[in-house]
C-alpha cells in the first residue's frame, strides 16, 4: 500500500474474532475492533484528524497553536498532526497521571499545562473554575488557538459515524452485532458507532463502561465525570456498568497473553466488561449471536500504571548487593560507626579514610566535609550492585544526613568484604552540630 | 421505591466519639448554657500536634509546627497548646488581638509568628516582644524596619512569604491560583536587596509560602522554588535556615468513602434532573445543567479525604523535588533546613463540636419537613466552607422507637427571620424525625466552623464555649467555660 500522508492510514482497522477458548462464551461470537492498529496508536487518531482537519489551513495562515483538554491519546494524535503542519500543540490537563504519556508528549513537541488543584479553603468569590477560564481565553478576540474541543465537538462522533461504525457492519457481512460494548471517555466512539449500528438494527444493545468512582483507568471517565461531557447522552446506552482498575488490568493480561493483542488497560476494561456482561446472557437463545468491543490503544505506555497496581507482573528479581534487603538488626550488628570526634581524629591521622558524602549534589555543593567525594545514594546503590567500588586497602568513611543510610551501606560493604568502612554516626547534621568544619568549594 | 438514605456520617475519633455518647451530659450543658453551644476538647489538640511531630521525626526534620490561630478563637485550645514542648510547637497569629491572646495564654514570643497583612500596632507589638514576622510584602518589610529604627526596637526575625511560583522551562507548566498575599517570586531580588539594606533592623531567618490548594504538585513546585531562593540568600552572605510551607493539610469530615461517592453522584443526577432534588430549591453547589450536560465546578470541600493532616504532610515531603529529583524532605534535611508548618483546620481536627436545640419541626406540602434550630447559619459555618457532613441526633429522652431504615430527609433552618437562614441548603438525612427538645450535634467544627463567622444579628445569642475534659475511659466528663480553662485546671488529668 502506498500513501502520500500518514493520515491516509487512519481507520480501516481489522475486526478480530476472539478465540472462544479464551472467553468461554458458548453461543456468542466476540469480536475485537483493533483500533490500536491506527498509525498514532489509538482510536483517537480518527477523531483527532476529523476534528482538526477543517481548521488546519486557517490555523497555518494564523500560525495558531492547536489546543485540547487531554492527557492521553487525543493529545498524542493532535501533537503529531500539529507537527506535520508546522503548528505547535498545547495540552491542558488536570493532572498527567501516567508519567510515560507525559514524557511521550514532550518528545512529540507538545507543551503541557497542568490546571490548579482544588481550593483548600473555599473561596466564594472564586466563582469560576479553571476550565471556565480556559474556555474564556479561547473565546477571546484574536485568539491564536485552534481548539478541537473533543468533549463537545460533533466531528468527534462523526469520525465514528463515517468510519468505525460502517467498518464493523461491513466486516460482519452487512449486519449489526447483537451487542456493542465500549468504554466511555469523550463518548465520541461509543455514540458514533451506536448510531450506525442502530440504523441497521434498532435491537442492538449498547453497553457503556465507566471507571469505578474511586478508581482511575486511562481514557475512561467515572459515572460523574461522563456527565460533564457534551457528547454524552445517557440514552445512547442500554446499560452503564463500572469497571475497576484491577479488572481492566486482568482484561489487558488476557488480551496480551492469550490473544496476541498488545492492548492497553482501556481495551482490557472493554474486554473484561464485555465478557462479564455477556456471560449472564450466554445460551439464552439457540441462535449464534455476535458482540463487538473496541481495543482502544496499546500497552507500552502504561508500564508505570501496571507497576503501581500490580508490581508482581513486572517481576523484579531481588537485587544483588542491595542495601534495602538488610534488616534493621543486620545493620545494627554489622555496621561499624564512628562519631564526629573519632572521625576528625581518623581524618587527621596517618591513614585517613576516603570520605564519601551520600547526599544530593545540591546539598553537597552548599556545604560538605573538606576533601570528601560526593556519590549520591541512588548512584552509590547502582555502583555497589556490581561489586566493591573501592580498593580494600583504602579505609572509607560514609556520611549521610543523619547516619541511617550510611550505616546501611557500611553494613553492606562490610558484608561484601571491605575491611575498614565506617558510618559517620549522627551524620553530617551531628558533625555540624558539634561545630566541626564544613566547606564550600 | 425509596433508596437507602444518603447519609454523610461524620468521621469520629476519641475523645469526640465518646463525648457524643454522653448524651445526658450534653443535654445538661445546653440546658444550663443555652443553644447554640460550642464544646472544645483541649486534650486532642496536643495529640494532633504530636502526630505532626511524628512526621517531622520520620523525615528527621527540625523546626516547629505553628497552630494557625484564626481557625478557632478558643482560649482553652491555645493554652493547652502552650503547655506542649516549646521547641516543637508554636502559634501563628494574624491580628493584634490574636497576638495579645496568645501572649496571655502562655506562648513566649520566640514561639509566635505573625502572618498575613499587618497594621502598625500589630507590627510594633510583634517587634517589641520579639515575635517572628512572616513578611507579606515589600512595603511591609520597609514599614517594619522603619518602626524598629524609630522606636529603637530589638532586631526582628523575619520570614519572607513568596507567591506565584509557576515554573516553566521543562515543557510542563503547573498552573496555580493567584493569591493576594505574599511577594511574587520574580521580585525576590528587590526583596533581598531590602533585607540587606535593613540588616540593622531585621534578620532573615527563612522564606516560605502558603498555597490555597489541595494539589501536592503545586506545593512541590513552590517548595522547590523556596530552596532555590535560599541558595540566592546564601550566595549573598545571608544565613536563613527555615522554609515555611504554610498550611492547607486538610481534614477528612466524612468517615466513609462510599457514602461520599454515592452522595456526589446523586447530587449530579439531581442537578441533571434524573432524580428528585437533594437540596433547597434545587441548589447545585456550583453545578448546573446546560441542555443535559453538566457544567460548572462542584464548589464543595472534599469531605472524604484518603489522606489529610499529618498524612498529607508526609506525602508532600516524600514527593520528589521537581528540579533536584530527591524527595523534598531529604532536600530539606540534607541542607540542614528547618521546616515550619502552619496547620489550622488540621490541628483542631476532632477538637470540638457545636450543639443546637431543636425548636420546631414542621411538615411542608412541598418537600421535606423543616427542622428549626436554636442557632443560625453563622453559628456553624460548615456550609460557608463547603463542608457537607451530617449532624448527630441526640434525643431528649429515650423514646423506645427504632431508627427508620429509610432515614428521614429534613431541611435545617436557623433562628433568624430571614428566608436565606438555612444551616445547610442540603436535604439532611437523619435516622429518625427529631422532636422539639432534641439536640443536633455538629461534629468536628473547631476548624473555622465554630466562631469564624458567628455574629449577633437580631440579638440572637452568640454561642458560649466550654472546654471539656474526660476521665480517659469515657465514663465521666468535667467542663468549664472556655476562658476559665488552664492546663492546670484539672490536676492529674491534663498533664502531659
Amino acid at each position: 500500500m502506498r500513501y502520500d500522508t500518514i493520515t491516509e492510514a487512519i481507520g480501516n482497522t481489522p475486526l478480530l474474532r476472539i478465540d472462544p477458548a479464551v472467553h468461554g462464551l458458548r453461543t456468542i461470537d466476540l469480536y475485537a475492533k483493533l483500533e490500536l492498529l491506527n498509525p498514532f496508536g489509538s482510536v483517537k487518531d480518527r477523531s483527532a484528524w476529523n476534528m482538526a482537519r477543517p481548521g488546519l489551513t486557517d490555523a497555518v495562515r494564523r500560525g495558531a497553536t492547536v489546543v485540547e483538554l487531554s492527557s492521553g491519546n487525543t493529545a498524542k494524535a493532535l501533537a503529531l498532526l500539529a507537527g506535520m503542519h508546522g503548528l505547535g500543540f498545547k495540552s491542558v490537563t488536570n493532572r498527567m497521571r501516567v508519567p510515560e504519556i507525559k514524557e511521550l508528549l514532550l518528545l512529540l513537541g507538545a507543551e503541557i499545562e497542568e490546571l490548579p488543584g482544588r481550593s483548600e479553603c473555599l473561596d466564594p468569590t472564586d466563582t469560576d473554575d479553571p476550565l471556565t477560564r480556559f474556555h474564556r481565553t479561547l473565546a477571546g478576540p484574536e485568539t491564536s488557538y485552534l481548539h478541537t474541543d473533543q468533549y463537545f465537538n460533533p466531528r468527534n462522533t462523526e469520525a465514528h459515524v463515517t468510519g468505525t461504525g460502517p467498518e464493523i457492519v461491513k466486516d460482519l457481512d452487512g449486519r449489526a452485532p447483537d451487542w456493542f460494548i465500549a468504554c466511555v471517555g469523550t463518548a465520541g466512539s461509543s455514540t458514533g458507532v451506536a448510531r450506525v449500528l442502530r440504523e441497521h438494527d434498532p435491537d442492538v444493545r449498547v453497553v457503556g463502561l465507566v471507571a469505578d468512582k474511586s478508581d482511575f483507568i486511562p481514557g475512561i471517565r467515572t459515572i460523574d465525570e461522563v456527565q460533564e461531557v457534551g457528547l454524552f447522552d445517557p440514552a445512547t446506552y442500554d446499560t452503564i456498568e463500572p469497571v475497576t482498575a484491577d479488572e481492566a488490568i486482568d482484561g489487558m493480561l488476557t488480551l496480551i497473553r492469550r490473544c496476541g493483542l498488545l492492548a492497553g488497560p482501556t481495551g482490557g476494561a472493554a474486554y473484561h466488561g464485555a465478557v462479564r456482561h455477556l456471560r449472564a446472557l450466554d445460551g439464552e437463545s439457540s441462535d449464534r449471536r455476535t458482540a463487538v468491543f473496541i481495543v482502544c490503544d496499546r500497552a507500552e505506555s502504561y508500564l508505570s500504571y501496571v507497576r503501581q497496581r500490580r508490581p508482581e507482573l513486572l517481576g523484579k528479581p531481588p537485587r544483588k548487593n542491595s542495601a534495602t534487603a538488610l534488616t534493621e538488626a543486620e545493620v545494627r550488628a554489622e555496621a561499624k560507626d564512628i562519631d564526629t570526634e573519632g572521625a576528625r581524629r581518623w581524618l587527621a591521622g596517618e591513614h585517613p579514610p576516603l570520605v564519601v558524602d551520600l547526599r544530593g549534589p545540591h546539598a553537597y555543593a552548599a556545604l560538605h566535609i573538606d576533601g570528601s567525594v560526593n556519590i549520591v545514594d541512588e548512584l552509590f546503590d547502582e555502583l555497589v550492585r556490581g561489586g566493591l567500588p573501592f580498593s580494600k586497602n583504602r579505609p572509607v568513611l560514609l556520611a549521610c544526613p543523619v547516619g541511617e543510610k550510611s550505616a546501611r551501606y557500611a553494613a553492606l560493604l562490610t558484608r561484601m568484604g571491605h575491611p575498614d568502612v565506617r558510618s559517620l554516626s549522627g551524620g553530617i547534621v551531628a558533625w555540624r552540630d558539634a561545630g566541626a568544619p564544613l566547606v564550600r568549594d | 421505591m425509596r433508596a437507602s438514605p444518603l447519609y454523610l456520617r461524620p468521621r469520629l475519633e476519641p475523645p469526640l466519639a465518646t463525648l457524643l455518647e454522653a448524651v445526658p451530659f450534653l443535654h445538661s450543658l445546653v440546658d444550663g448554657l443555652g443553644s447554640p453551644l460550642n464544646v472544645v476538647v483541649p486534650e486532642r489538640i496536643a495529640e494532633n500536634a504530636e502526630r505532626f511531630r511524628g512526621v517531622y521525626r520520620k523525615h528527621h526534620l527540625g523546626g516547629r509546627v505553628f497552630f494557625a490561630h484564626k481557625a478557632n478563637r478558643s482560649s482553652a485550645l491555645v493554652r493547652r497548646l502552650a503547655a506542649t514542648d516549646p521547641a516543637d510547637v508554636g502559634v501563628d497569629v494574624a491580628s493584634l488581638g490574636e497576638l495579645r491572646h496568645v501572649l496571655g495564654a502562655g506562648f513566649t514570643p520566640g514561639r509566635v509568628m505573625g502572618t498575613g497583612p499587618k497594621d502598625p500596632e500589630f507590627l510594633w507589638l510583634a517587634a517589641r516582644t520579639g515575635v517572628t514576622v512572616n513578611v507579606d510584602s515589600y512595603a511591609e518589610l520597609d514599614q517594619l524596619a522603619g518602626l524598629v529604627r524609630k522606636y529603637a526596637l530589638p532586631r526582628v526575625d523575619v520570614l519572607l512569604r513568596l507567591s506565584e511560583f509557576e515554573a516553566t522551562g521543562s515543557g510542563v507548566k503547573v498552573l496555580s491560583r493567584r493569591s493576594r498575599f505574599g511577594s511574587p517570586t520574580r521580585e525576590v531580588k528587590a526583596l533581598l536587596d531590602a533585607v540587606e539594606r535593613h540588616r540593622d533592623s531585621v534578620e532573615l531567618i527563612g522564606v516560605g509560602y502558603h498555597l490555597d490548594t489541595t494539589g501536592l504538585a503545586e506545593k512541590a513546585v513552590a517548595l522547590d522554588r523556596c530552596v532555590m531562593v535560599m541558595d540566592e540568600c546564601h550566595a549573598r552572605g545571608l544565613a536563613p535556615r527555615v522554609i515555611d510551607i504554610g498550611g492547607g493539610f486538610g481534614v477528612g469530615y466524612v468517615a466513609d468513602a462510599g457514602q461520599w461517592e454515592r452522595y456526589t453522584t446523586e447530587l449530579t443526577n439531581a442537578v441533571l434532573g434524573t432524580r428528585p432534588a437533594l437540596t433547597w430549591r434545587g441548589h447545585g453547589y456550583g453545578l448546573r445543567n446546560e441542555g443535559g450536560t453538566l457544567r460548572g465546578a462542584l464548589g464543595l470541600y472534599p469531605a472524604h479525604r484518603p489522606s489529610a493532616g499529618p498524612g498529607y504532610l508526609d506525602e508532600l515531603l516524600s514527593l520528589p523535588s521537581p528540579s533536584l529529583g530527591r524527595p523534598l524532605g531529604t532536600v530539606l534535611l540534607e541542607q540542614f533546613y528547618e521546616l515550619y508548618t502552619e496547620p489550622g483546620r488540621a490541628l483542631v481536627d476532632q477538637c470540638g463540636l457545636t450543639l443546637a436545640r431543636v425548636l420546631d419541626v414542621r411538615a411542608t406540602d412541598t418537600g421535606p419537613p423543616l427542622v428549626r434550630l436554636g442557632m443560625n447559619a453563622a453559628d456553624v459555618s460548615l456550609e460557608e466552607h463547603g463542608v457537607l457532613v451530617d449532624p448527630v441526633l441526640l434525643t431528649r429522652t429515650e423514646r423506645g422507637e427504632g431508627d427508620d431504615p429509610a432515614g428521614v430527609g429534613v431541611h435545617l433552618v436557623g433562628n433568624l427571620c430571614l428566608e436565606a437562614d438555612l444551616i445547610t441548603r442540603r436535604t439532611v438525612f437523619l435516622p429518625r424525625l427529631p422532636r422539639p427538645g432534641d439536640l443536633l450535634a455538629f461534629a468536628n467544627t473547631a476548624g473555622y466552623a465554630m466562631d469564624f463567622h458567628a455574629h449577633a444579628a437580631q440579638q440572637q445569642p452568640v454561642a458560649r464555649k466550654v472546654a471539656v475534659v474526660g476521665d480517659g475511659d469515657g465514663g465521666s466528663w468535667r467542663w468549664c467555660l472556655d476562658e476559665e480553662y488552664w492546663p492546670v485546671t484539672y490536676p492529674g488529668e491534663a498533664e502531659s
